[in-house]
This record gives structure tokens, sequence and C-alpha cells, in this order.
């Protein structure tokens, strides 16, 4: 079901004057692209004659990642009185008879930016550094202490690897079009070499790699967004993804394109108080690849089969899984001299 | 009829950046036109090569399999050629072959003997080519 921008606007003009009980009007909208799991909706709106920039995502009839709602928006919800930035959280609407699919509106970002492949040598310095730093933060926190027990799944210590492989299992088992003979020697050898319990519970984001915050170049980040693959697990899971080769490709040698792999774990592990065992962060970096390749796996088959045909999807679905498959096989072929390791073992 | 249907798809997917998309002023929309028109070039190379490449694939299955027979049988998929030489044929039998190659190399992975560690370590290596002759270089 499509939905022009005009009724967008149009409703979401309605709908926040219902809920903020004063004349609303949209002065702007535009569509974002590349809002991979939602479609995502820039608008200014003028309430009350004050004027506010917001961010409408909107679920789509497929979408690359198959993500509840309500645990994403209780996520923001939970995280926007911490130290870690997040938009504000606004409403979430599940009623489809307003604009076809739920949504939710946040409160935009001013002054603020994803793309880092621009930035000079000293701004990735510095927002590499609160990259990082943030994200330790993100896994020294009490997620009971946040009340994320109150929306989320709360996994033993022991069960927090091996629930995630069986989750990530399950999508590549449902959506492999092709059979995918790498993603199942992964899988073997995580299921082979478990890792031991985690170290502590935290909030994992799930999605944490550049291109899902917002900075300003000179002041940092402004913005942790995309929290929808967020749960609760071991804290390496999010390093890993942080880390993975996928996020640096053409510049292999900085994390996520900002940092040495090394200066960004030696970051993490300052700001969150926890060691880096390099046995166990193996096992997390072949799941983070896996992770990614069940991702990309499972927008080949929406693209094919579902009523998406947006064109991220076919791209992430082809050129991604090509990727991913690369680096698992830098990871786990006993050929491998190992190049993507960034000298983690 | 278009002969060389893969130049006519890049022609295409360039007349598309160069002189269509500059004149379009939603942003959404350009990025997805420059998208589609990426994809367009990853059609192209799969239109000249994907077959010869998937026919690469399913020999050197088709001898690991035979190597591997006392570990898993492919029964007679080892001589099986596809239907025909259609995309949806080579496919079929492409991934009949892969299934067996994934159960074969979980099979020697555990088997213990020196010839199956040869085996795994064939695979593997099969695999690389597989990861080489499918990476898609046209979009970037």
């Amino acid at each position: 079901m499509t939905i022009t921008l005009a009724e967008v606007a149009e409703k979401t003009a309605v709908y926040l004057a219902a809920k903020w009980q004063c004349q609303v009007d949209v002065t702007n909208i535009m569509k974002i692209f590349g809002g991979a799991s939602r479609e995502t909706y820039r608008l200014e709106v003028v309430a009350d004659g004050n004027s506010r920039g917001l961010i409408l995502r909107r679920d789509p009839p497929t979408s690359l990642i198959d993500t509840e709602r309500e645990l994403e928006y209780g996520a923001y919800a939970a995280i926007y009185p911490t130290d870690i930035p997040v938009p504000e959280p606004l409403f979430l609407e599940n009623d489809t008879s307003i604009m076809q699919q739920p949504f939710s509106i946040m409160a935009a970002v001013d002054g603020a930016v994803t793309d880092v492949t621009t930035l000079n040598e000293e701004q990735k310095g510095l927002i590499g550094r609160e990259k990082w730093q943030l994200l330790g933060s993100l896994a020294m926190k009490d997620p009971i202490g946040l009340g994320f027990d109150e929306f989320m799944e709360v996994p033993e210590l022991d069960q927090c690897a091996a629930k995630q492989l069986a989750y990530w299992e399950k999508v590549i088992l449902e959506d492999e079009i092709h059979p995918q003979s790498i993603a199942h020697a992964a899988i073997r050898w995580l299921k082979n070499n478990l890792p031991p319990p985690a170290q502590k519970l935290s909030v994992v984001h799930g999605d944490y790699r550049s291109g899902n915050f917002l900075f300003d170049p000179a002041a940092g980040i402004k913005a942790v967004l995309d929290w929808e693959m967020c749960h609760l697990g071991d804290p390496l899971e999010d390093l890993a993804w942080s880390l993975d080769p996928l996020w640096s490709w053409a510049e292999p040698e900085n994390a996520g394109g900002l940092l040495p792999p090394g200066e960004a774990i030696r970051l993490w592990e300052e700001s969150s108080g926890l060691a880096l065992d390099p046995g166990v962060f193996k096992w997390w970096r072949v799941f983070a690849s896996l992770k990614g390749l069940a991702i990309w796996i499972s927008s080949s088959e929406d693209f094919q089969n579902g009523e998406g045909k947006d064109s991220i999807l076919a791209m992430a679905g082809w050129l991604m899984t090509d990727r991913q498959n690369q680096i698992l096989l830098n990871y786990l072929s006993p050929h491998s001299v190992g190049e993507w390791k960034g000298g983690i073992t | 009829m278009i002969p060389n249907t893969d130049s006519a798809l890049r022609m295409l997917s360039q007349r598309l950046m160069m002189q269509l998309l500059p004149d379009i002023k939603s942003e959404y929309n350009l990025s997805d036109g420059m998208l589609l028109s990426m994809l367009m070039m990853a059609v192209a190379d799969e239109v000249a090569t994907g077959i010869d490449t998937r026919m690469k694939d399913i020999a050197e299955m088709k001898g690991l399999l035979e190597q591997g027979r006392g570990y898993h049988d492919a029964g007679n998929l080892i001589s099986a050629e596809p239907d025909s030489f259609s995309l949806k044929d080579v496919n079929q039998l492409h991934d009949d072959l892969t299934r067996h190659l994934i159960e074969l190399h979980a099979r020697v992975e555990t088997a213990g003997t020196s010839e199956a560690s040869q085996l795994v370590g064939d695979i593997w290596s099969y695999l690389e080519a597989y990861t080489a002759r499918h990476a898609i270089t046209s979009l970037g």
C-alpha cells in the first residue's frame, strides 16, 4: 500500500492536532532515502505558533529487518533519559486506520549528518572516540534498572550467544532462496565453539555502526539511531558488530571508517570497565558477520518474494551478501591469511 | 532484438545515470534512481557471465561430491546436467548440488580422517573460488 507525501503530511497534521489539542500545520515534508526497515519522513510542523522538526517512521509492507516497533520505541524511551543521546520519542501509533501502517514520531535532530566519509582526520578521531565511548557506556548500564525487562526478554547470561545464534540461523533457514554454503559452515563453527557466559547482561543496540548515528563534525555525536534490533545480551555483540569489516570496506584500516580497531576496543574497555578476551571475541566477530549475512539473505528474499520492491533491498541482498561471504571466508577458511581480522585474533 | 544484451543494459544504465537522473528534483528519487542504475550494471554482468560462472561451480561441486562419495552420497546428481541452459534450470542444478555439498562439508568436518581433512580444505578452496567468481565488481 503506497501513500503520497501529501497524504502523510495531511494525516500527520490531523493526528498531531488531536494529540496536542491545537492547530498543527505541516510546512515541509520530504521522504528520506535509505530507511531500510521503515519509511522515514522529515517534517517541519507549526503547532500553536511554534515551529519544530519531526521524524515520522512508518512501517512498510516489508522491510530489510523484521522488527517489532514496540520494542524499538520502548528502547528509545528507556535510553532517552540517559547519557546516550537519542531523539526524543513522541508517539507510537499502532492503529492502521490512520496511515495504513503503524508509525512512530520523534523529534528531529537538527544540524547533524550521518556520512563519515566526508570527515577529515581530526573529525574522524573525535567522532570515533565518542562512538566507542558511548558504546562502552551503553554496555555498562544496568538494563533492568532502565526498565528494559518490562518490554524485552531477559536471557540468562549463559544463553545470550546461543539465543542470538538460534534466531539468526532460523532467519537464514527460512529466507535463503539459494542454499548458502558459507553461512552453513559458519553456523556449524559457531555452534561448535559457543563462548562462555556473558560478563554481564547489557542493552545491545543491535545495529551500532557508522551510518546509524547523527553527528556534528565539530561537536560530536548528537543522536544514536535505529534501535529496531535492540535486545538484551552480551555487550561483546555490539562491539563485534561495530568492528565488522563490512562497515569499513573502502578503508579497512579504520573500523567504521573512523578509528583503528585496536583503539576502538581500548576506548570501549575504558568506558565500559569490561575486559575483552580475544578468544571469546572471535566468536562474536564471526557471529556479527553471520548476522549480517542473515539480514542480507532476508532482504534478498523480501525483494524477490515480498511486496516491497525497494532498490535498497536488492542492493543489500546482492552486494552485501557477496561482501559478507568474503569476510566469513577470511575468518574461517584454513587458507585465509586473515587480513581483515584487524589485528584481533 | 538486442544481440549483446549485457552491453545494451550497461548503455541504458549509463543513460539513466548521466542523462535522466540529473533532471530529477526529488532527492529520494535521485538516490533510488542511482541505485537502480548501479543494479542494472550488476545485472548486465550476470547476463554476460552468469551461466558460465554457475557451470564452473557445478563442475567443481561434482568433483568434490565424487571425491566425497564415502562420506555422503549425492546419487545420480554427480553426473546430472541442467535441463537447459536457461538461468532457471542451471540455478536448479546448482542449488541441488550445493545442498549436497553443504551436507558433505558437515560430514567431513567431523570424520577425523586425513582424507576427510583434505576434503575439508578442498571444499573451502571451492568456496573461495566460488566467492571470487561471484564477486560483484560493478557496484563499487
